[in-house]
């Protein structure tokens, strides 16, 4: 890429440039610096259902193929504003953006997309498209003439090495919700998807998870593997397999364990922090990325080291509430308002953030329901005393045209609580119990 | 109120992931004999090295540069280490705390007994270049010169207290440093100084560590002044 001419467009952009000229002076040698030649670029794409993106872009695979001409499979999406349209990280204007991009990404035609890019020339900030989850893959950027080269390839980097898993962190700060269950069974419903899933017992005080699938130990043990960095613990020997059946085809299929051990259970937690920093278990996982398509991490109730360590690692954090425990959902607003913003400073790269919250195993009567909204309004209530707006992450379906107050609720079944005692995920053995765990992955997680 | 970072942390960190910094000039036999003790005691460094974080996983010495070379003679894979911030006056402070670093006195607003102990330690250290220094007389006439306007040492070679240019002075570089004030306006504006007499004149020259004044007339030193 010709540095030169990327700074020197940057200098020469009229402050005030509106969306065409930004267009003309910028944008082609921004795609050309992300490595995008003239035939892999479509103006003005139509996305099917959400009208037109102002790029998209796919590199083409040979030359019988050119995306201008086919059109298909997009790979990445860029929305493009004007300069004097605010950018600028928790701007109305940013906001209207991501909302957006999000929908556009979601369309019918960009269902292969893995990429989203906003930006004006003044910021920039790329999103990583998993499924159904979008979530942010570097925190929204100030571009100047300097750091612009910088950008341009960490984008390119990025968009070149698309990590395959998404790690989710199943966390919250009240005990009792059902974290480790939820987790077991998302395991399951997406192994028997064709997914390929990895989950982690990051709980070593309770090593529920460990415990109720009788996973034994690894030759080596999960605390080793932390705390080694010069390549003697091998991952296959840390990772536990667990097989699970398909009960009408009867295939069999595998989910990958990370067994707990004692050793990070009774080490007092000012000692393990002596050998084990807060982003350890994510430098950790960054090497498994590629060989699953779910990292699953069931940490322990708490803001300490393990919880924060699962949080730091995640990509995105799901947590499960129960509407009858005010408790859980007051906890919910703390994890998303306090604790994950204190996690995405420290990671500087915009990641990871909350999914809504859902209801998670209790029979809920309308009396039960107003009583559980009401909470949520208060609690929402004094988000906006403190200026974090938290309807997303308990109205993810909220809009001001739409006030539409739909939570998630996976239904109270017995089947799920008592198949702790067969060492065997509800999800495996129960169809009901396997379809309730399918529509929660399909609202989070599958497109 | 963000516990998620290591500051402040005691934390046993790989060798390989921490930079010397500077290193120490400790003579070879210090850090290798220093090693064998280590080692046979275990090789735990209890007093620990300090360092600041430059990277993910990446620091550097910013003190006890010595354990850290002790710790390297001796093969240790793992090095007990405190994280101090990185702040430019934290890695100063730390390097003063840890001895390896002279710390120095403002000699523009020092008292007198700050100067006293400053030129002590400097004319019995061993090997000194101002063995031939009179402790007090030095002292008195640094303390009584007007030294809250200067902008250099040099000055002090002109106070006829044995500390002469060169190695005696620079000798000196290693405890003051100065933080001038700046001249009192009013003795900068000419119509001011006309009204001094030569002789005043003279002082103010000599004051601000002005050479060559003592041949010139009124209106030169006016000039020379303002």
């Amino acid at each position: 890429m010709n540095e030169q001419t990327l700074k020197k467009v940057l200098i020469n952009l009229p402050k005030n440039a509106p969306q065409a000229i930004v267009n003309q002076l910028f944008v082609p040698d921004f795609l050309t610096a992300l490595g995008f030649n003239l035939m892999e670029r479509v103006p003005e794409y139509n996305t099917g259902d959400c009208g037109t993106v102002d790029y998209a872009l796919r590199h083409n695979i040979d030359d019988e193929d050119t995306f201008l001409s086919t059109q298909s499979n997009p790979y990445v999406l860029l929305e493009l504003k004007s300069r004097d349209c605010n950018l600028s990280q928790g701007s109305a204007q940013y906001k209207s953006t991501v909302e957006q991009l999000k929908r556009y990404l979601m369309s019918s035609n960009c269902k292969t997309v893995q990429w989203g890019i906003i930006t004006n020339s003044e910021h920039i900030q790329l999103f990583r498209k998993h499924g159904k989850v979008i979530y942010p893959a570097t925190p929204c950027l100030d571009i100047t003439p300097d750091n612009f080269i910088e950008i341009v390839k960490n984008v390119r980097n990025k968009i070149e090495n698309p990590p395959k898993a998404l790690t989710v962190a199943i966390y919250n700060n009240k005990g009792g919700v059902g974290k480790t269950t939820t987790t077991v069974n998302l395991a399951a419903v997406l192994t028997l998807k064709g997914k390929k899933v990895l989950i982690i017992d990051f709980d070593p005080n309770q090593r529920d998870l460990t415990n109720s699938l009788q996973i034994k130990q690894g030759t080596e043990t999960l605390y080793s593997y932390l705390e080694d960095k010069n390549n003697k613990v091998q991952s296959i020997n840390v990772i536990r397999p667990f097989v699970i059946k398909n009960k009408t085809t009867g295939q069999i299929y595998q989910i990958d364990v990370i067994p707990v051990d004692e050793k990070l259970a009774i080490q007092h937690e000012d000692k393990l922090r002596q050998n084990l920093s807060i982003r350890r278990l994510y430098q950790v996982l960054k090497h498994l990325k590629n060989e699953y398509d779910y990292i699953l991490i069931d940490s322990p109730p708490n803001w300490r080291f393990f919880s924060q360590s699962a949080v730091y690692a995640s990509d995105v954090v799901l947590i499960p509430t129960k509407h009858n425990n005010i408790f859980s959902l007051e906890n919910a607003a703390i994890a998303i308002k306090d604790f994950i913003p204190q996690v995405q400073q420290e990671r500087k790269d915009g990641g990871p953030i909350a999914l809504p919250i859902f209801f998670n195993g209790e029979s809920i009567t309308d009396a039960g329901r107003k009583t559980a909204h009401k909470a949520i309004q208060d609690i929402i209530k004094q988000g906006v005393e403190t200026q974090f707006n938290l309807v997303s992450y308990f109205y993810p379906h909220y809009t001001k045209a739409n006030p539409n107050f739909h939570i998630f609720v996976l239904p109270s079944y017995a089947h799920i609580a008592n198949a702790a005692f067969s060492r065997v995920p509800a999800a495996c053995k129960d169809r009901t119990a396997h379809n309730y765990y399918l529509q929660l992955a399909k609202e989070y997680f599958l497109q | 109120m963000n516990n998620l970072g290591d500051v402040g942390n005691l934390m046993h960190l790989y060798m390989h992931e921490i930079n010397p910094g500077k290193g120490t000039d400790s003579p070879e036999f210090l850090i290798a004999a220093t090693a064998k003790i280590l080692k046979e005691s275990g090789g735990r460094n209890w007093v620990p090295v300090i360092i600041k974080e430059t990277g993910e996983d990446e620091y550097e010495v910013i003190g006890n540069s010595f354990i850290y070379a002790v710790a390297e003679e001796a093969g240790l894979e793992k090095i007990w280490c405190i994280i101090a911030d990185s702040k430019d006056t934290t890695v100063e402070l730390t390097q003063v705390l840890c001895g390896e670093v002279t710390p120095k006195i403002n000699l523009s607003s020092a008292t007198r007994d700050e100067i006293k102990t400053a030129l002590q330690y400097l004319i019995e250290k061993p090997g000194t270049e101002l063995k031939s220094v009179k402790l007090l007389v030095a002292t008195d006439r640094i303390d009584e010169a007007p030294r809250q306007y200067w902008k250099t040492l040099e000055p002090i070679t002109k106070l006829g207290c044995g500390i002469t240019k060169g190695k005696k002075l620079n000798a000196l570089k290693e405890v003051f440093y100065l933080a001038p004030q700046p001249m009192p306006e009013v003795s900068k504006e000419p119509i001011n100084l006309k009204t001094l007499t030569v002789g005043e004149l003279r002082t103010i020259a000599k004051k601000r560590g002005i050479t060559g004044y003592s041949k010139k007339k009124k209106d030169e030193l006016v000039k020379l002044l303002s």
